[in-house]
């Protein structure tokens, strides 16, 4: 069980300016770059302190309530947001299905953005031309990829967005809440296809709200807390940690 | 923490300034860039009849525009009399309509294109550099229209049309670096592409398009020494000059202005890159 992990993260932190800040960082950041401040100011950070490592093959549940820096944590894991202190190392390219979309553009039709984002995403034009019937068949949209995707129902999007990324060969999948809005029938499928992916060996990272789900696949959770990782240990522990910090808060 | 903690690591160098301003970079993405550059080329013309004949007819009308006026009404604007202003005019005006709407669209490049950025780890440069060659493509498009002008108003072709190509790999390493820094600051302020209409319109007049550097610098100019000066400090100038030498033998960039350019060309691309370098963690929190 000594493989190198395929995700390591060093005391990965955020930070975010909140209000009118901004303009000051912008100066700051040619001025005196690298050296923490320590004058308060208005500052958020949205996740800090955080260290972990994922193994090859291991598939990995965020927990935490919203607002706890989920999200943020699978960007930057997706390297689509840079860190402001520690680092985050990828041995293997990430497929991720972020914030729900794929990245498609509304003004394109769903056959121009499975194009665009798949190739961006690094799929060469053969492959792409091999799998994409079966990406559109998988999202069931064959009467729609041709119409522009701001049409689509959100349902359409992600289903089409969970097909392109599935059909990726990166090592690593990030998945952000996706599962949520399907139906029960496109859920079964989604199952399906993550647990093949699953028994490839790939890497999972899901983020979600749903037991189920996390129980499902996990092997191990993640559980957040204020930006902070408060439990790093099997997915029942995290999911308990969850239910106990829920539970002590204020009844609705 | 169990058996999963992470074994301590020596401490990694965060992010590192590509030596190389990136271009190798771009060179491993090349399919990104060949990728968005086509569907940039395909979603501007699409839902029109005369598809990619409109970027010679939006030129083209303007240089007609221009003939009319200069050419016609104003005594030619002031051209030597062995050149001809619909050449004068032509070969300027397809590189303006390059530079013109590779900088607008650079601008918004990153803004208008959140939802791929902020989901895909592609390099963030090829958003701002595809707007560059989309609109070359467009450039290369009107090279035949351009060689008709030469053909039918006494263009001449010689050594001197190599020029041509110092001009354009000028233009592209000034635009290029422009372009990162145009995207990048629009995403931290809005207000850089509101703005960009004006700077345009200041650098179209600025620069000597649609009447000649003559006009401006030189003995029948009525302007003071140091106006002139600092007119040719516009990077731009040298370069448009470049670009009419490659078939008007008459007109020669000087010295200073092409040594203006080339200083201007490798200083922003460089600064470019590096400003792009430095904004990205804050423009990938904005966008």
């Amino acid at each position: 069980m000594y493989e190198e992990p395929i995700i390591e993260a060093h005391n990965l932190g955020v930070r975010f300016a909140v209000g009118r800040k901004r303009k000051a960082k912008l100066r700051e950041m040619f001025i005196h770059r690298g050296k923490e401040r320590s004058s308060g100011g208005q500052e958020f950070w949205p996740l800090r302190n955080l260290s972990f490592s994922v193994q090859p093959g291991e598939a990995v549940g965020v927990i935490g309530s919203n607002g706890t820096g989920k999200s943020t944590l699978l960007r930057l894991i997706a390297g689509v947001l840079l860190p402001d202190e520690g680092t985050v190392l990828r041995r293997g390219r990430v497929a991720p299905l972020i914030a729900l979309s794929a990245g498609f553009s509304g003004d394109l039709t769903g056959r121009e953005n499975v194009h665009l984002v798949a190739s961006l995403h690094g799929m060469s034009r053969q492959q792409l031309k091999a799998k994409f019937d079966e990406i559109v068949a998988f999202a069931e949209v064959e009467d729609h990829i041709d119409t522009p995707v701001r049409h689509y129902s959100s349902g359409m999007k992600v289903r089409l967005g969970f097909s392109v990324i599935s059909q990726l060969e990166h090592p690593i999948l990030l998945v952000d809440e996706a599962l949520a809005v399907g139906d029960k029938r496109f859920k079964q499928k989604c199952y399906k296809v993550m647990r093949a992916l699953l028994d490839e060996g790939r890497t999972l990272v899901l983020v979600s709200h749903s037991e189920r789900d996390l129980t499902r696949f996990c092997t191990r959770g993640l559980y957040l807390n204020r930006g902070e990782l408060q439990v790093d240990g099997t997915v029942d522990e995290a999911l308990a940690a969850y239910q106990q910090v829920e539970d002590q808060k204020v009844p609705v | 923490m169990t058996s999963t903690s992470p074994p301590p690591v020596a401490a990694r160098p965060k992010r590192i300034f590509p030596k190389t301003t990136g271009l190798t970079a771009l060179w491993r993405h090349r399919q990104s860039l060949t990728v968005l550059v086509r569907r940039d080329l395909a979603v501007k013309y699409q839902a029109t009849v005369m598809g990619y004949l409109w970027s010679l007819i939006e030129p083209l009308g303007l240089a007609f525009i221009y003939w009319f006026i200069f050419g016609v009404l104003y005594d030619r604007g002031g051209l030597p009399a062995e050149v001809e202003y619909p050449l004068y005019i032509v070969s300027g005006i397809f590189a303006w309509q390059w530079m013109s709407s590779a900088m607008t669209e650079a601008t918004t490049s990153l803004t208008s294109q959140a939802s791929l950025i902020t989901t895909m780890r592609v390099p963030r440069e090829v958003f701002p550099v595809a707007r560059v060659f989309a609109r070359f493509a467009e450039f290369l498009a009107g090279i035949p229209i351009l060689l008709a002008f030469v053909y039918f108003f006494d263009g001449q072709i010689g050594w001197h049309t190599f020029n041509l190509f110092f001009a354009v790999a000028m233009h592209f390493m000034i635009l290029t670096g422009l372009s990162f820094i145009l995207a990048s600051i629009n995403v931290l302020f809005r207000d850089v592409q509101r703005f960009m209409r004006l700077v345009m319109r200041v650098l179209f007049y600025g620069m000597p398009i649609i009447y000649p550097l003559e006009k401006v610098v030189g003995p029948d100019s009525p302007l003071d020494s140091w106006v002139q000066t600092a007119y040719q400090v516009n990077p731009f100038v040298g370069i448009m000059q470049l670009y009419r030498s490659a078939w008007i033998p008459q007109i020669v960039p000087s010295t200073f202005q092409i040594l203006v350019s080339v200083g201007f060309c490798v200083f922003l691309l460089f600064f470019g890159r590096w400003l792009f370098y430095k904004l990205e963690p804050a423009v990938l929190k904005e966008i």
